[in-house]
């Protein structure tokens, strides 16, 4: 019962008693998606002796880590009314040029990393451009700019990317600090940070109103090219840093290593309540959609199906979570009574 | 033949509540066959949801309809149009991407060979319509969204009376019409054929003129269903807003006639707009009047930096400025802020809080450490929440939560608080109920007290002739004649509306009025 429920009130001065602040639709649309992700941990007891333990709890929220990050910056797309699909092809440029440029060691790795990041940014604004400049349709222009970086990483490694991981790269993914791993720590702090941008700054306040009505955000005076294409760019840097997470973690770099991430950063973003049309939700929902989606993916994983077949399973519960989840029916959970 | 006591549609006690919103409380009402029957009621007293329940688009939680005496409980809006129920909805719903024809003939299109439909057919069916309503001028095979709002409006009306066999609804049918022969002749020949008309207007001049009973409505409860010969204007506007609400002009001392120019236009073109020159002072309100359609639109969008002119100079406080977009206009000089003509698809955001929406503009300046906090938002919006009546406990609410006048009221704080010195207002009280008017025409004259400048244009004349210190006349993109003080007479700005020379005798205004209204 929303806190909002405080009798029969109605529309106008004095007798109005409505009040603001209540629990609002992406609270409990966040609470409801980690519920899920709790019980369905505890639940894989049954399924297999080896999961539900609190290493199982560590291994999904390493994993979550690519998806959470990836999914931020698809989340901030998302919330322009946009959509990346160019996601898949920057994580494998970031990853395949993080390999064979810094390589073992930690050599240049302190101007090389960011130069790469920049890189990926690059190609953010190239999406940005495309879609408010050319006025293309976001899924056809991220689409082609992901059939050209897929097309140059393999001239460029020939097909087989060279290299392995920077030294830095392996420090993260793969160290523990008081039992827990580096990357853990690193992403409750980009949670808190990705949060902040998307919900309390000038920043992220305009993407909310670029998605909510861009032309009344226009008549207020905000930059809509210029916020939609820092979205895209956002999206491309944290896409990139995914792939050298990737590298950090498998110490290496393969031309398919993105390919697993089109539709969960989407599937995340949604089933964290945000809609799919622009102008609402949080981060914070779309961390729980993305730890409830990694969550499912292990279990699947521990049933010791074939590859090809857990694809298919998670393909189809992602088409049942977005049916199941969609925010339609958490805005119906917050009406008590009537519908 | 139709009695003329039969009631052709009876609703009694409905109810309909969204959430813990109650909109309808109880509402009782009965309409005869053949009668034009008037609801009136401020914004948020729920004349909306009665007219979506009419039309099917929501179930009512209680109460029940008769119609022509058989149960009445529409499903759909296709249930409530094959029952004779038909409405014009004041957010049009027509498909701006659809032609005239398709809007008009959908869901059931003329079909040719192989059973497809013909688009042949469609027109031909469609101009025949439109020749029947005196449309004639609208081009069947022209796709809506292309079309003038006035133009719009008519056609959504003209659908309405095309599938209202025993009740029409019409919601605001004048928001956005200049003249209203045409709606008023069209009513007049549906109830001649027994048809009920529901008429929801603000303008209570056009209710007297062509309704008999009147059924007010308050907080989500019909009030009264009165006879409209033995109510006074005073008596009408008590039952809907339950306090007397005073109507005369405000007394302002007029700016002084040597004050700098904050606008100044130089042969200005653009759009319909040919070569107008004009100059707004500090401190002045200056008002413009026009028929639908005289290139006032083009005047507001490209000062607000949404349009680009085609030739002539803009001076904003004495510098030459091109406002490439509205953020330059906002910067320009003292700033130009703009409230836009259709306020949900240019004003509101309605996914934010009325808050977040009145600190968009400026939410760079309330950050602190490049983050904004809900407390400081809510006090910069608090400090000009005040100006426009606006409840502070609707700043913590999605905006699109809100009633109509709330929005406007909204729109315009967002404005005050950008610090803009010039306000451009474009029909700043279309749609919005008596209450919230007042509100608005108070924040104006404040703001033009303490300094500001306004330039607004309104389609309801006595708003100019009470607001404005100054009015241009637009007639064929041109400013046709202008007045100040006294001249400010409802009887010469008729005659400039449809362009008879300045200052017409009585004869040319009483010949006109009807189409300036």
């Amino acid at each position: 019962m929303s806190a909002q429920g405080n009798g029969a009130v109605r529309f106008d001065g004095a007798a109005d008693n409505r009040r603001s602040g209540g629990v609002s639709k992406e609270t409990i649309n966040a609470i409801v998606v980690f519920a899920l992700s709790i019980v369905l941990i505890l639940g894989s007891r049954f399924v297999s002796p080896a999961l539900g333990s609190w290493s199982q709890v560590l291994t999904v929220l390493t994993l979550a880590s690519f998806l959470i990050v990836v999914s931020f910056g698809q989340g901030l797309v998302v919330m322009i009314g946009g959509l990346d699909l160019s996601i898949p092809a920057v994580i494998t440029l970031g990853g395949v040029l993080t390999a064979g440029w810094v390589g073992a060691g930690n050599a240049g790795a302190w101007y090389l990393l960011p130069a790469i990041l920049a890189l990926c940014g690059l190609v953010g604004a190239f999406n940005g451009f495309g879609v408010t400049v050319l006025r293309i349709p976001p899924f056809i222009m991220t689409m082609a700019t992901s059939i050209i970086l897929a097309s140059a990483a393999l001239g460029y490694t020939s097909g087989t990317p060279r290299g392995a991981s920077p030294e830095a790269l392996t420090v993260l993914m793969k160290t523990s600090w008081l039992g827990v791993p580096a990357v853990v720590f690193f992403v409750v702090l980009f949670v808190l940070a990705g949060w902040a941008l998307q919900s309390r700054t000038v920043f992220g306040r305009r993407l909310y109103a670029v998605g909510a009505n861009p032309d009344a955000a226009r008549v207020a005076g905000v930059s809509v090219g210029a916020a939609s294409t820092l979205a895209y760019v956002a999206s491309a840097v944290c896409a990139g840093f995914v792939g050298m997470m990737l590298v950090g973690y498998a110490n290496g770099a393969t031309l398919r290593m993105g390919d697993s991430y089109m539709l969960p950063s989407i599937a995340a973003v949604v089933i964290g309540g945000s809609s799919i049309l622009g102008g609402s939700g949080s981060f914070v929902g779309t961390v729980g959609g993305a730890i409830l989606l990694t969550t499912l993916g292990t279990v699947i994983a521990a049933i010791g199906l074939e590859q090809g077949w857990r694809t298919v399973i998670e393909g189809g519960i992602i088409v049942a979570a977005l049916f199941f989840l969609r925010e339609e029916l958490f805005a119906r959970l917050r009406r008590p009574g009537r519908s | 033949m139709v009695g003329e006591l039969a009631d052709a549609l009876v609703v009694e006690g409905i109810a309909k509540a969204y959430g813990a919103t109650v909109a309808l409380e109880r509402v009782d009402l009965s309409l005869r066959a053949g009668e034009v029957h008037a609801l009136l009621g401020e914004n948020g007293a729920g004349k909306s949801t009665l007219v979506k329940i009419l039309s099917g688009v929501v179930r009512p939680d209680a109460g029940r309809m008769t119609l022509a005496g058989a149960a009445f409980a529409p499903h759909a809006l296709l249930d409530s149009r094959a029952a004779g129920v038909a409405t014009a909805f004041q957010e049009l719903s027509l498909l701006p991407n659809l032609t005239v024809a398709e809007n008009l003939m959908m869901p059931r299109m003329p079909r040719g060979a192989l059973g497809l439909a013909s688009a042949r057919a469609t027109r031909a069916a469609a101009r025949d319509i439109l020749a029947r309503y005196g449309l004639s001028r609208i081009d069947a095979a022209e796709k809506v969204g292309a079309l003038a709002l006035a133009e719009r409006q008519r056609l959504e009306i003209v659908r309405a009376m095309e599938h209202a066999s025993k009740v029409l609804v019409l919601d605001e049918p004048t928001a956005a019409l200049a003249e209203v022969e045409w709606l008023f002749g069209l009513v007049r020949r549906v109830t001649a054929r027994g048809v009920a008309v529901l008429y929801i207007s603000h303008r209570l001049a056009e209710v007297r003129a062509l309704c008999a009973r009147a059924t007010v409505l308050r907080n989500g409860r019909s009030i009264a269903t009165v006879d409209l010969s033995g109510a006074s204007d005073a008596d009408i506007f008590e039952m809907m807003v339950g306090r007397r609400v005073r109507g005369e002009r405000a007394v302002r001392a007029r700016p002084a006639a040597d004050a700098p120019a904050v606008i100044a236009l130089d042969r200005l073109s653009g759009g319909s707009l040919r070569e107008v020159s004009l100059t707004l002072g500090k401190g002045e309100v200056l008002g413009i009047a026009a028929l639908e359609g005289q290139g006032q639109r083009d005047l507001f969008r490209i000062l607000a930096g949404l349009a680009r002119p085609s030739g002539g100079t803009i001076r904003i406080d004495g510098a030459a400025t091109s406002l490439r977009n509205p953020r330059a206009a906002l910067k320009a000089g003292g700033g130009l802020a703009y409230v836009p003509e259709e306020r949900k698809t240019e004003g509101i955001l309605s996914s934010l809080t009325a808050a977040g929406n009145i600190t968009l503009p400026v939410a760079g300046r309330i950050a602190r450490g490049g983050l904004i906090w809900k407390g400081l938002e809510q006090g910069a919006a608090r400090r000009v929440s005040g100006h426009v009546d606006l409840a502070e406990r609707y700043l913590g609410f999605p905006v699109g939560d809100l009633s109509g006048g709330n929005q406007q009221k909204a729109l315009l704080a967002r404005t005050l608080l950008t610090g803009a010195r010039t306000l451009l207002l474009f029909d700043p009280t279309r749609g919005v109920d008596v209450g919230t008017k007042q509100s608005i025409y108070a924040a104006i004259r404040r703001f033009a007290d303490d300094g500001g400048s306004v330039l607004f244009y309104s389609s309801e004349l006595p708003e100019v002739i009470d607001l404005a210190d100054r009015c241009l006349v637009l007639y064929g993109g041109r400013v046709f004649a202008e007045f100040a003080g006294d001249e400010l007479e409802e009887h010469r700005l008729v005659g400039a509306l449809v362009g008879h020379a300045a200052g017409p005798g009585k004869e040319g205004a009483d010949a006109a009025r009807g189409a300036a209204r």
